[in-house]
């Protein structure tokens, strides 16, 4: 681990065991894989990226670690010297046997989408949905180590966004734009990036992962692109055209960002998740795009950011969550138009007590990429 | 997440090959009483539903439930807006909306399958809480049964279109090895040079652990951040194209490597061409090693994950693979050389008793 490592080690394991203690917990066990790996790097900082691993965690101990892969097993041995990691090739079973092994400890275990069947038929079974909304509820408020690592996240986001620019060309497939951006990331000591793209008119109405299609003339080509950062996710979405962008374009261009900078202006502490996106949607039905604003054509109008790319809350008009400062969003009032095509625009943002911080650079603009 | 290609190209994947699978899978089920089985995917476990359907999760989760007569239908978490690239990237009988994945799982049985069924979960152990739940409260009419077993009974051997697939990512991947800079100082340059090959190439995704000083350390690591490269280090490469899963070690030296590398990349092509279906499980045994083997595993697909540990030093096979089985398999090697160690590893078809197998890098 580096030294920027270590100390959000520190500090996420610091604010855990008052969590635990306040919840009365002995014991947490954590479930995770690569598809919600969140929670484990919270609690025990790892991030798994083959197979399933539980860690138990108990208030001023070395956590112990149940690893799946023996190759995950092994790295972690060396990159985390303070946990005591087990390959087991059956996890659940092991993971099963270590908690009877406990005895009459208070167990709790977490998260929900990632505890397996068979634990949560046990007798712990009942404390998943309590347990997992306290690491919800730590995770949400950023501590300042996290904040830096957001930060450096978000700038790297704007760095990838100018690789992308450079590698969306006419005639290139949509995969290569994706293969030039990894590497890049790669290049800056970046492991993960979250991406989907969309590229063409008004037959697009969603993002993707990239595939064989060359890009046209005239394309709009979307992006959300989120590199992490010591497990840090921070995002930006943008849209660009290629050759000059059409009058429909640039007055589709001008709602999303007006629509961006009403969700940019709405985020505060004391405000809810809800405000932010009806403050984005508001935009929409005034220049008669209500129907654009619902779920046939979109999905959110933001999210938290963190460990995980699409985390809590989910910025939907019904959503109450009251934002509180530090904690980080991608604020993005990304949808579908029906002159132009699929469109986003997004900007990454830390909430503050009087209203945000914008960390996102790269200039609220419709890019124009030149046609050679 | 996966961000690199995601397609389907009737020329490598025929539906006709999609659907035998399918028609294996659904005669098991009848032999075994099961009214609907489901398979769960997320991009952490694709690999069975992609095997069935050549569907691959870029994120979120999945249930394919597959009825005993009829074509697979898919219960997506995915927004709507995204149905049309699912269908285009897989063949599906259905496509569901399932933002709840449990909930919708249990209503659909229940629609479907009105009277109290045997339904097969492959994995049901693993099977996430938050989408169990729903299906495991008393009352939803369903008695979850484990069908892993099921499910690992056809899904060996590979058949030629997997082979192929294989190949390809092998190919992909050595390719990759080949572009690794031989001046790299730095973990970052290594790990550009291989992303920007193997995805230029059409990769699906490509993991990558490095032993970043040999010298000093042969753990394979994943590396956040960036360390220097040490003068011989090594790269695990594992790479998928269109779901197939190949995994490559290799050794590189900046220096000229030195004389036992030879006889131990030799060694290794002898003695995984020597592995047949019945000593697969025993591991490297047939020939003597030119150094102390350090340790060994075998891994192959049988269930969600792309790769699991068959068998190894640390491990025997609680069963074997079928009998004349064809199986992609990846094999990883540790040697300890008199002059440090060295790592070696490559993808394999299995052949049948007695018959060489198949090193596809």
């Amino acid at each position: 681990m580096n030294g920027s490592t270590d100390a959000l080690a520190g500090e996420r394991r610091a604010r855990l065991a008052v969590a635990m203690s306040g919840e009365g917990i002995d014991v947490l066990v954590v479930a995770g894989n690569a598809w919600r790996s969140d929670y484990l790097r919270f609690v025990a900082g790892v991030t798994v990226v083959e197979g399933q691993a539980f860690a138990l965690i108990e208030r001023e101990k070395p956590a112990r670690l149940i690893i799946e892969s023996a190759a995950e097993a092994a790295r972690f041995r060396v990159e985390q010297p303070g946990l005591a990691v087990s390959w087991e090739p059956s996890p659940i079973e092991a993971t099963e046997n270590a908690i009877r092994a406990l005895g009459a400890k208070r167990i709790a275990l977490a998260p929900s989408a990632a505890v397996p069947y068979r634990l949560a038929m046990g007798p712990l079974g009942s404390g998943i949905a309590r347990a997992t909304a306290t690491l919800d509820r730590l995770m949400l408020r950023k501590s300042p180590a996290e904040i830096r690592a957001f930060r450096r996240a978000a700038a790297l986001a704007d760095e990838g966004y100018a690789v992308f620019r450079e590698a969306a060309r006419v005639g290139r497939p949509e995969y290569a734009l994706v293969a030039d951006v990894e590497a890049f990331f790669r290049s800056r000591g970046c492991p993960e990036n979250f991406q989907i793209l969309g590229a063409g008119g008004k037959e697009v109405r969603g993002m993707h992962p990239p595939t064989e299609r060359r890009l046209t003339p005239g394309d709009l080509v979307t992006t959300e692109l989120t590199p992490c950062v010591d497990g840090y996710y921070a995002q930006i979405c943008r849209t660009l055209v290629l050759g000059q962008p059409s009058e429909a374009q640039k007055r589709a261009f001008t709602v999303y960002n007006e629509a961006l900078e009403r969700g940019i202006a709405a985020v505060r502490t004391g405000a809810t998740a809800g405000d932010v996106a009806r403050a984005q949607n508001e935009v929409f039905r005034r220049h008669g795009l209500a129907d654009y604003v619902t779920s046939e054509y979109t999905r959110v109008r933001g999210h938290g950011l963190g460990l995980y790319v699409d985390g809590r809350p989910a910025l939907l008009e019904d959503v109450d969550l009251v934002l509180e400062s530090d904690m980080t969003l991608i604020v993005h009032p990304n949808t579908y138009h029906p002159e132009v095509g699929y469109f986003v625009h997004g900007d990454s943002v830390r909430v503050t007590s009087d209203g945000c911080e914008v960390l996102t650079r790269t200039p609220r603009e419709l890019f124009s990429v030149p046609i050679a | 997440m996966r961000r690199g290609l995601i397609s389907w190209s009737r020329e490598e994947v025929p539906a006709l090959v999609l659907e035998r699978r399918v028609a294996r899978l659904q005669n098991r089920m009848r032999d075994a009483g099961l009214g609907a089985m489901l398979v769960y995917t997320s991009f952490a476990r694709p690999s069975a539903v992609a095997w069935l359907t050549h569907f691959v999760p870029y994120w979120n989760e999945a249930l394919l439930v597959i009825f005993p007569t009829e074509t697979p239908v898919l219960l997506a978490a995915f927004s709507k807006r995204v149905h049309d690239w699912i269908r285009s990237v897989s063949h599906l009988g259905e496509v569901r909306s399932a933002p709840d994945l449990g909930r919708a799982a249990a209503a659909f049985l229940k629609e479907r399958s009105p009277e109290p069924a045997r339904i097969g979960v492959m994995e049901l152990d693993a099977l996430p809480w938050s989408v169990a739940e729903a299906m495991a409260k008393p009352g939803s009419g369903a008695e979850l049964v484990d069908a892993t077993g099921v499910f690992a009974s056809v899904r060996q051997p590979a058949d030629e279109s997997e082979v192929l697939l294989a190949r390809r990512a092998a190919e992909i991947a050595a390719r990759a090895l080949d572009a690794v800079p031989a001046t790299a100082r730095r973990t970052s340059e290594v790990l550009s040079a291989l992303d920007a090959s193997a995805r230029l190439d059409g990769a699906e995704e490509v993991l990558t652990r490095l032993a970043s000083d040999l010298r000093a350390d042969s753990t394979l690591r994943r590396f956040e951040g960036e360390a220097p490269l040490g003068e011989r280090y090594g790269v695990e490469l594992s790479v998928a194209y269109k779901a197939a899963w190949v995994r490559v070690t290799r050794c590189f030296s900046r220096n000229a490597a030195p004389r036992s590398w030879e006889l131990a990349a030799r060694w290794f092509a002898e003695t995984a061409s020597r592995l047949d279906e019945k000593s697969v499980s025993a591991g490297p045994g047939a020939l003597p090693p030119p150094g102390k083997l350090a340790s060994w595993i075998v891994e192959t697909c049988t269930g969600s994950q792309p790769l699991s540990i068959f068998a190894g030093d640390r491990l025997t096979p609680r069963q074997a693979l079928p009998a004349g089985a064809l199986a992609s398999l990846s094999l990883s090697l540790q040697l300890s050389l008199d002059d440090g160690p060295w790592l070696g590893g490559g993808p394999l078809v299995i052949g049948a008793s007695g018959r060489p197998s198949l090193l596809l890098i």
